[in-house]
C-alpha cells in the first residue's frame, strides 16, 4: 500500500494498520484478566445493618468522595496537584487525548460515532493561530465541522500546543518527583514507574513533534521523517493501550471508578459518614 | 501471681521474638495473610499508583516520609508481587518483588506497623479509595506478629482477654466493682445486672472503668434519668476487645467477639451501648457480622447515638451550660464507624460555648495513639503491670523491645502535636472524646505541648449536666 509517500511496511503503516488490533487485543485480554481476578477473590459477606441518613446525605457523600481527596491535595501538596491533576488529567492529557482534532479525526475512522465530538464542536485545535487540520493528517475532514469549536476564546488555553506543553512539563515534574523518592530511598517508587512515565512522555514528545512538522522546512522534514514520528507516536500509543490493564493506567480505566465507588458505599452510603 | 497467669504469660512470651528470623514462619505468616487477600483488599494492593497523594494526611509523616501510607503499605505490595504475580516471581527487585530475608527486614516492618493507627485518614484521601491502614494493620501486622515481632504487654494482654483472666486479677476487679458500686450510689437503686430481655444493655468493658470510670456513671445516671429498660454484665465479659485485632490475629479477634457476642445474646437485648469509641465499636458495629458470617440479635449504638435519640425524644434534658467545651472525634467513631453528628448535636444540647474543632468529622486529626501505639510507652508499661502484680520488666522482652518502644514514644510525641495546635486553634478549655487512647494521648500532648485543658469522656461531661 503506498500512502502518501510512505511503504506499507514503514513503522506508521505498521502501527495504524497492524499494531492497532494487536494492542486492542492485549488491552481487552489483560482487562478481562484484572477484572477475572477481583472477581475470583470475591467473598460474600454478611454486612451490618446501614445507617441511614437519607439519600440527600448519599448524594452529598458521593460527591465528596470524589471531591475530598482534590480538595486535601490543593490544601497540602499543591504542586502535585498542579502538575498531577491539573496539567496531566483535567487540562492535560485527557482533552488532549479525547479531543485533540487529530485524535479525533482518528478515532472517528475507527469508531465514526466518535465523530459527533466534531460535530457538536468540542474538538480543540492544534493551536490559537490555526485550527485547520495540516494537510499531511492521513484522513481529511469530511466537512468544515471539524474546524468549527464550540470553546471560542478559550483556544487560547484549549489547544493543542499549550496542552502538549503542559502535560510535558507535568511528566517531566513527576518523573523527577519519582527520581527524588527514589533518592530519599522510599519504597514506593517503582521501576515501572520510570517506563510508564517514560513512555508516556515519548508519545507526548512524538506528538508535538508529529504535529509541529509544518513549521520546518520542506528541506528539514520531509514526508517520509513525518511519518516515521508520527509512526512512532502512534505505537507508543498503541503499547501505552497495550499495557494498560498491567500497569498504572488500569486507574482510568477500572482502578479509581472501583475504587471511589466502593469507598462510597462502604463509607458514606453503609456508615453513614457525613 | 495466679498459676493461670504464669501459664499465660509463658505463652504469650513463646509467640514474642524480637531477636530472631524463623524463615519458615515468616513464610507461613506470608502466604495466610495473602491468601487472606479478598476483591477490596486486592484493590487495595494493586491499583495505588504511588502517587502518595495520602502521606500529608497521615498522624505519622511528620515524624518521617518513609511512615506515610503509601510507603508502609507498599511493604505488602513487594511480599504480593513476589508470591502472587507471575512477572513479580521472574523478575523480583526489577519489578519491585521481595520478601523479608533477615531480622533487620522484620525490625522495619514492625516500626512501621506502629507507625499507623488505622485512622482511615489515608483512606479519605487516598485519590482512589485505597484504604492503606487495612493493608498495613490487617496484613501487615499480622505477618509481624506471626513473626515474633509483638509487644510483650500486647501479647500477653490479647490472651488475658480471650482467656478471661483478668477476671482473676484483684486489681481490676476491684476497680470493676468499685466503679459499679458507685453507680448503684448514683442512681440510688441496685444495678440492673444480667438482666435478660431488656430494651438496652449497656456493654461495659474492664477498660471503661479503668480509664474512665466517671463515664461509665455518667452513662448509667443517663439510661437510668430516660427511665429506660435497660440492663449490664455483672462481671465484664472482655478487657477491650478483640485486643487481638490490634496485633493483627483475625481468627483469634472472631473466636473473641463470638463468646462477647454469644454472651450479649444469652440475655436477648434489643439494643446495646457501647461507650467505648475506640476499636471496640467499629467492631461491634462493623465487623461482627462480616467475621461471624451473621448479623447478631441486637443492634448497636454508641452512646452518643443513644443521647441523640433520648434529646429528640424528649426523655431526658440538660442544663445549658457556657463550657468552652469542644469534641474530638475518635478515628474509630468517625472515619471507621460513620457517627460524627450525634456527638456535636448532643454538645449543643448542653453548652452554647461547644465550639467544633478546626478539623472535625471526616476530616478529624487523629491523636496520633491508636493501633496499639497507645501501649506503646514505658509509663503504660509500668502502670499495667502494677495493676497486674508484676514487675514492669516482665513486659517487655528485652533492650530491642525497649528501644522500640522509647523510638515509638518519640514518634508519637510529633504525631499527637497536629491535634494539639487543632485544640489550642478552638480555644476550648474542655476536651470531650470517647475513648480511652485518644483521651491518655490528647493528656500527654497536652501536657508535653503546654495546653491547659480537662479531657474528659463525654458521658462523664454531660451527665453532670443533666436536668
Amino acid at each position: 500500500m503506498e500512502y502518501l509517500g510512505g511503504a506499507a511496511s514503514d513503522i506508521y503503516s505498521f502501527a495504524v494498520y497492524r499494531f492497532f488490533w494487536i494492542a486492542l487485543a492485549i488491552f481487552a485480554f489483560g482487562s478481562v484478566y484484572r477484572i477475572a481476578k477481583l472477581v475470583l477473590r470475591w467473598r460474600r459477606v454478611v454486612k451490618a445493618e446501614p445507617r441511614r441518613r437519607g439519600v440527600g446525605t448519599m448524594i452529598v457523600g458521593l460527591i465528596r468522595t470524589f471531591l475530598d481527596p482534590i480538595i486535601f491535595s490543593i490544601k497540602t501538596k499543591p504542586y502535585d496537584f498542579i502538575a498531577g491533576m491539573l496539567a496531566l488529567h483535567l487540562v492535560g492529557v485527557i482533552p488532549l487525548i479525547f479531543l485533540l482534532a487529530q485524535h479525533v479525526v482518528f478515532f472517528a475512522y475507527w469508531i465514526p460515532i466518535y465523530g459527533v465530538v466534531a460535530k457538536w464542536g468540542l474538538w480543540i485545535p492544534l493551536s490559537m493561530t490555526t485550527s485547520t487540520l495540516e494537510i499531511t493528517a492521513p484522513i481529511y475532514p469530511s466537512s468544515t465541522s471539524f474546524t468549527n469549536t464550540i470553546w471560542g476564546p478559550l483556544v487560547v488555553i484549549l489547544n493543542g500546543d499549550v496542552l502538549a506543553i503542559l502535560a510535558i512539563l507535568a511528566v517531566a515534574f513527576k518523573l523527577g518527583v519519582k527520581i527524588i523518592e527514589q533518592a530519599h530511598g522510599l519504597q514506593h517508587v517503582r521501576w515501572s514507574d520510570y517506563f510508564s512515565l517514560g513512555l508516556l512522555l515519548f508519545i507526548l514528545l512524538t506528538g508535538f513533534m508529529a504535529a509541529r512538522h509544518h513549521t520546518f522546512s520542506a528541506e528539514t522534514m520531509d514526508v517520509a521523517t513525518y511519518r516515521t514520528i508520527l509512526g512512532l507516536h502512534i505505537l507508543a500509543a498503541e503499547i501505552l493501550l497495550a499495557i494498560t490493564p498491567f500497569s498504572k493506567y488500569w486507574h482510568l480505566v477500572f482502578g479509581y471508578w472501583y475504587g471511589k465507588f466502593h469507598e462510597w458505599y462502604d463509607v458514606r452510603v453503609q456508615k453513614g459518614l457525613t | 501471681m495466679p498459676p493461670e497467669f504464669q501459664k499465660v504469660m509463658q505463652e504469650a512470651f513463646a509467640r514474642v521474638d524480637w531477636q530472631g528470623f524463623d524463615k519458615k514462619k515468616v513464610e507461613a505468616a506470608i502466604a495466610e495473610a495473602l491468601a487472606s487477600l479478598d476483591s477490596v483488599k486486592l484493590h487495595f494492593v494493586e491499583n495505588c499508583v504511588g502517587c502518595a497523594a495520602c502521606a500529608p494526611a497521615c498522624p505519622y509523616y511528620v515524624a518521617g516520609e518513609e511512615y506515610g501510607p503509601v510507603e508502609k503499605a507498599e511493604h505488602v505490595r513487594h511480599m504480593y508481587r513476589k508470591k502472587a504475580t507471575i512477572l513479580g516471581m521472574l523478575l523480583g527487585p526489577l519489578k519491585n518483588a521481595k520478601t523479608p530475608k533477615k531480622p533487620e527486614d522484620l525490625d522495619k516492618l514492625v516500626e512501621l506497623v506502629y507507625r499507623c493507627t488505622n485512622c482511615g485518614a489515608c483512606y479519605l484521601s487516598c485519590p482512589f479509595g485505597i484504604d492503606s491502614g487495612a493493608l498495613i494493620k490487617g496484613v501487615l501486622s499480622s505477618i509481624v506478629t506471626k513473626a515474633g515481632r509483638v509487644p510483650v504487654l500486647m501479647s500477653v494482654f490479647e490472651m488475658v482477654e480471650r482467656k478471661k483472666l483478668f477476671l482473676h486479677v484483684p486489681a481490676l476487679m476491684q476497680m470493676w466493682d468499685e466503679t459499679l458500686r458507685k453507680a448503684s450510689e448514683a442512681i440510688g437503686r441496685p444495678l440492673p445486672f444480667d438482666k435478660k430481655d431488656a430494651e438496652y444493655y449497656l456493654f461495659v468493658n474492664l477498660a471503661d472503668v479503668m480509664f474512665y470510670p466517671g463515664a461509665v456513671i455518667g452513662a448509667i445516671r443517663i439510661l437510668d434519668r430516660a427511665g429506660l429498660d435497660w440492663a449490664l454484665p455483672s462481671k465484664p465479659l472482655a478487657f477491650r476487645p478483640p485486643i487481638a485485632a490490634v496485633i493483627g490475629l483475625s481468627k483469634l479477634a472472631k473466636e473473641e467477639m463470638e463468646m462477647v457476642v454469644g454472651e450479649i445474646e444469652k440475655l436477648n437485648p434489643k439494643k446495646v451501648v457501647v461507650l467505648d469509641g475506640g476499636f471496640v465499636y467499629p467492631w461491634m458495629r462493623w465487623q461482627v457480622p462480616k467475621v461471624l458470617g451473621r448479623r447478631p440479635s441486637f443492634k448497636v449504638l454508641h452512646i452518643t447515638e443513644l443521647v441523640a435519640e433520648l434529646l429528640k425524644q424528649g426523655k431526658i434534658k440538660f442544663k445549658k451550660t457556657s463550657d468552652k467545651v469542644t469534641w474530638h472525634d475518635p478515628c474509630q467513631l468517625a472515619r471507621r464507624g460513620g457517627v460524627t453528628e450525634e456527638p456535636m448535636e448532643v454538645l449543643r444540647a448542653v453548652s452554647s460555648e461547644f465550639r467544633p474543632l478546626p478539623h472535625h468529622g471526616a476530616e478529624s486529626y487523629c491523636c496520633g495513639g491508636g493501633g496499639g501505639i497507645g501501649c506503646l510507652s514505658m509509663k503504660m508499661i509500668e502502670m499495667m503491670a502494677q495493676i497486674m502484680g508484676v514487675p514492669a520488666q516482665m513486659f517487655l522482652s528485652g533492650e530491642k523491645e525497649r528501644q522500640f518502644i522509647e523510638k515509638t514514644e518519640q514518634a508519637w510525641a510529633l504525631a499527637v502535636r497536629r491535634k494539639i495546635d487543632d485544640i489550642k486553634k478552638s480555644g476550648a478549655e474542655i476536651v470531650t472524646t470517647a475513648c480511652p487512647v485518644c483521651m491518655h494521648s490528647i493528656e500527654g500532648g497536652a501536657q508535653l505541648y503546654g495546653l491547659k485543658v480537662k479531657v474528659m469522656h463525654i458521658a462523664e461531661y454531660i451527665a453532670d449536666k443533666l436536668e
